[in-house]
C-alpha cells in the first residue's frame, strides 16, 4: 500500500503570481481561437517563450545563480496552471525548462551548467528529448542508436523518431547505446547532449493527423561529438532517464489539455439560458473530476517541495489525468450532437482538434500500460 | 491528546465493539466530538472528523455511528440514528447544509471502505496462486489493481478536501465533489475487488461483501453521483468563471 497523498495548499506569496500571469495572458492571447489554444504545450511560438523568459517565467524554480527564479515548486504550479488552462503556446521552451535544465544541473559539466542553463532561462536554448526509435517505442531498452568512443569524444549513428519539435530545437538529450547490444537491455545505455547544428544531423518534421508538424524524425550520420557530450555516467542512462521522467509526469500539464474545450463548452451552455438537468450534470462531473485531480497534483507538488521523489504518485496522477482529458471531447460530442440550434463553429473546431489528438494523451510521456506497470511495481506486485 | 493517540483509541474502540455498541460508544465520548466544549463535547472541526469517518469505513463500522455523531450537533440525545439530516433540520440547520454535511461524511466513510478493499485485494492477489504463480504476477491483474490504487487516492483526496472547517459551514460544492467522486470510485473499486477475488469473495463468510455492501448502501444515501453532479454543475454554470478557477475553489 502507498502512503496517502497529503493535501497541500499554495501559500499567499506563490498565489500572488497568478494575477500577474493572468493579466499577461489575457493581453497576449486575446483573439486567439480556441482550436489553436487547445494545442497548449504542443503549440510552438519562440517569441512567446522569450517574452515569458523576459518576465522571469522560464526556469522559475531553477537556482538564481544559473539564471532561474529560485522560487518554490508551488510558484511553478501556479504559473503553468495558468499557462496551460489558458492554452498558451509554451512548446518551444517546455522540455528545456521542465526536464533538460534540471538534468544538466544535476549531471552536466560546470561549463554546460554555466553556458546552457542560463540560455534556457532566457528562452534562447530549446531542447528535445530523443527517446523513441523506429523499432523502439515503449521498449526504450531496445534502442539501437549507437555512440562509439573516438580520440576526441563520441561518434554517433542512428535515428530517433516521434521527437517533439526535434526539427526546431537547438539541442537534443538522447538515450543511446554506448556499449553492448539490445540483449543487454538497460545496461550500456547512456544520455548524450547533442548540439543539433553539428554536421551529420538532419531532422525532418512528421505531419500529424491535425495537420501540425509537432514531431519529427532525426537522423545521425557519423556525428562527431565532444567528450563532454556524455551526460552523467556512461551506462547509467536508463536510471537517469527514469529520474527525468518523474519531472515530466508530475505536473498539472496532465490535467489541463482539454480545459480550453471545457471553457468554450461552459460558455456555450451559459449563452443558451438556464441549463437543462443533463447539462448541469455533465458540467458537474467534469468539474468534480478536474478539482479532485488538481488537488492530487498539488499534493504531488508538495512531495516535490519536500524533496521527495514521487515517481509512483506522479504516474497515478498522469494516468488518471490523461483518462479525464480524453473523456472531455467524447462527453462534449455527445452533448453537442443532441442540442437543438446552431453550435458556434469555434467550439466545433476546438472539439475536432481534441477529438483527433486526445488519444495521444495516454501515449506521450509514458503510455497508460507503462504507467500502470510502474504503479503495480510501486504497490509491490512486480 | 495527539492526533495519532486520538485516532488510535478510536480504532481500538471500533475493533472491540460488541453486538450492542451504543453503551460503549456513548461512554467513549466519541459521539460528542463535534459538540461544543462548553456542552461537554470536544468542539472538533471537520478536519478532525475526517480520519474518524475514514476509519469507520475502513473497519466497516455501522453507518449509524457516523450519522449519530453528526445528529448530536443538533440533538445531544441522538442514538442509533440512521440518517442525521432530518435531525439536523429539525434542530434548525438549513436543509441543504444538512444534506451536504451528511453526504461528505458518507464520502469519507466510502473512501475508508475503498481503502480496505484495496488492502484485501492486494493481499489476495499476492497469495492466491493460479497457473503456477501468484495472480498478482499477471499483467491484467496488475493493471486492474493499479487503477484501483488511483481511485483510492482520488476518493480520499475528494473526501478529505470537503471535510474542513466548522461542521455547519461546509462548502456544498466541495461536498458535491466528494460524494460524486467517491461514488464513482466505489463502483470501480467494488468491481475490481470482486473480479480479483473470484468466487471466493462472494461467499457469505468472506469479509469482502461487508465493504462492497457498505459502499452500495452509502451510495444510496444522501444523493447519488448524478444528483451531486447536477448540484455542482448548477453552481458552476451560475458563475462566469472558467473551469480552472472553478476547480481551484473546490
Amino acid at each position: 500500500m502507498l502512503a496517502p497523498l497529503v493535501p497541500a495548499a499554495i501559500g499567499p506569496e506563490d498565489e500572488a503570481l497568478r494575477a500577474e500571469v493572468r493579466a499577461f495572458l489575457a493581453e497576449r492571447l486575446a483573439g486567439v481561437p480556441g482550436a489553436l489554444r487547445a494545442r497548449t504545450w504542443m503549440g510552438y511560438d519562440a517569441d512567446f517563450s522569450r517574452d515569458l523568459a523576459a518576465r522571469g517565467w522560464v526556469g522559475l524554480t531553477l537556482p538564481v545563480e544559473f539564471g532561474g527564479g529560485g522560487r518554490s515548486p508551488f510558484a511553478r504550479f501556479v504559473l503553468i496552471e495558468e499557462l496551460l488552462a489558458a492554452g498558451a503556446p509554451v512548446a518551444a521552451h517546455w522540455i528545456a525548462e521542465r526536464q533538460s535544465a534540471p538534468l544538466l544541473l544535476r549531471y552536466g559539466t560546470e561549463a554546460q551548467r554555466r553556458d546552457i542553463v542560463p540560455r534556457i532561462c532566457r528562452g534562447e536554448a530549446f531542447f528535445c528529448i530523443g527517446m523513441s526509435e523506429p523499432n523502439s517505442g515503449s521498449d526504450l531498452a531496445s534502442v539501437r542508436t549507437r555512440a562509439e568512443r573516438t580520440a576526441t569524444g563520441w561518434r554517433l549513428n542512428g535515428s530517433k523518431i516521434w521527437t517533439t519539435y526535434g526539427h526546431k530545437a537547438h539541442y537534443m538529450v538522447a538515450l543511446v547505446r554506448t556499449s553492448g547490444g539490445p540483449d543487454d537491455r538497460q545496461a550500456g545505455l547512456s544520455q548524450l547532449l547533442i548540439d543539433l547544428k553539428t554536421p551529420g544531423v538532419t531532422a525532418r518534421p512528421i505531419r500529424d493527423l491535425a495537420g501540425d508538424e509537432h514531431f519529427s524524425e532525426v537522423f545521425f550520420e557519423d556525428v562527431d561529438l565532444p567528450e563532454d557530450a556524455l551526460i552523467g555516467q556512461e551506462g547509467q542512462g536508463w536510471s537517469q532517464v527514469n529520474a527525468e521522467l518523474a519531472f515530466e509526469r508530475s505536473g498539472p500539464e496532465r490535467l489541463y489539455s482539454s480545459t480550453v474545450l471545457i471553457d468554450e463548452w461552459l460558455d456555450f451552455v451559459r449563452s443558451r439560458g438556464g441549463p437543462t438537468e443533463s447539462e448541469a450534470e455533465l458540467a458537474g462531473r467534469m468539474i468534480a473530476r478536474l478539482a479532485t485531480l488538481r488537488n492530487m497534483s498539488l499534493a504531488v507538488t508538495g512531495q516535490l517541495a519536500r524533496g521527495e521523489s514521487p515517481v509512483v504518485e506522479a504516474s497515478m496522477v498522469k494516468d488518471l489525468g490523461a483518462s479525464f482529458e480524453q473523456s472531455i471531447p467524447a462527453l462534449v460530442t455527445d452533448h453537442l450532437a443532441s442540442v437543438d440550434g446552431p453550435v458556434p463553429s469555434s467550439l466545433l473546431a476546438t472539439l475536432d482538434y481534441l477529438a483527433g489528438m486526445s488519444p495521444t494523451f495516454s501515449l506521450r510521456g509514458g503510455t497508460r500500460e507503462i504507467l500502470r506497470g510502474i504503479i503495480a511495481r510501486g504497490l509491490g506486485l512486480r | 491528546m495527539s492526533d495519532d493517540l486520538f485516532l488510535d483509541s478510536f480504532r481500538k474502540l471500533l475493533a472491540g465493539l460488541g453486538a450492542d455498541p451504543w453503551p460503549e460508544l456513548e461512554a467513549s465520548g466519541f459521539l460528542d466530538v463535534l459538540r461544543p466544549e462548553a456542552e461537554g463535547g470536544a468542539g472538533l472541526d471537520l478536519g478532525s472528523l475526517f480520519p474518524l469517518a475514514f476509519e469507520c469505513g475502513r473497519q466497516a463500522a455501522p453507518p449509524a455511528l457516523l450519522q449519530t455523531l453528526l445528529a448530536r450537533i443538533a440533538d445531544p440525545a441522538a442514538r442509533d440514528c440512521a440518517d442525521a439530516a432530518p435531525v439536523l433540520v429539525a434542530g434548525g440547520v438549513d436543509p441543504d447544509a444538512a444534506r451536504a454535511l451528511c453526504a461528505a461524511a458518507d464520502a469519507a466513510m466510502m473512501a475508508g471502505a475503498i481503502d480496505a478493499l484495496q488492502a484485501m485485494t492486494l493481499d489476495h492477489a499476492s497469495t492466491r496462486r493460479q497457473f503456477g504463480r501468484e495472480i498478482s504476477k499477471f499483467q491484467a491483474i496488475q493493471h486492474q489493481i493499479a487503477v484501483m490504487a488511483e481511485e483510492v487516492m482520488a476518493a480520499r483526496m475528494a473526501a478529505e478536501t470537503a471535510l474542513v472547517g466548522a461542521p455547519l459551514s461546509i462548502s456544498a460544492p466541495a461536498a458535491a465533489v466528494a460524494k460524486m467522486r467517491c461514488g464513482e470510485a466505489a463502483q470501480a473499486c467494488s468491481g475490481i475487488a470482486h473480479a480479483v477475488h473470484g468466487a471466493i469473495g462472494v461467499s457469505a463468510e468472506h469479509a469482502l461483501h461487508g465493504f462492497t455492501g457498505a459502499l452500495h448502501r452509502l451510495r444510496l444515501s444522501h444523493g447519488g453521483e448524478s444528483y451531486w453532479a447536477r448540484r455542482l454543475g448548477e453552481w458552476a454554470l451560475s458563475r462566469r468563471d472558467d473551469a480552472a478557477t472553478l476547480a481551484r475553489s473546490l
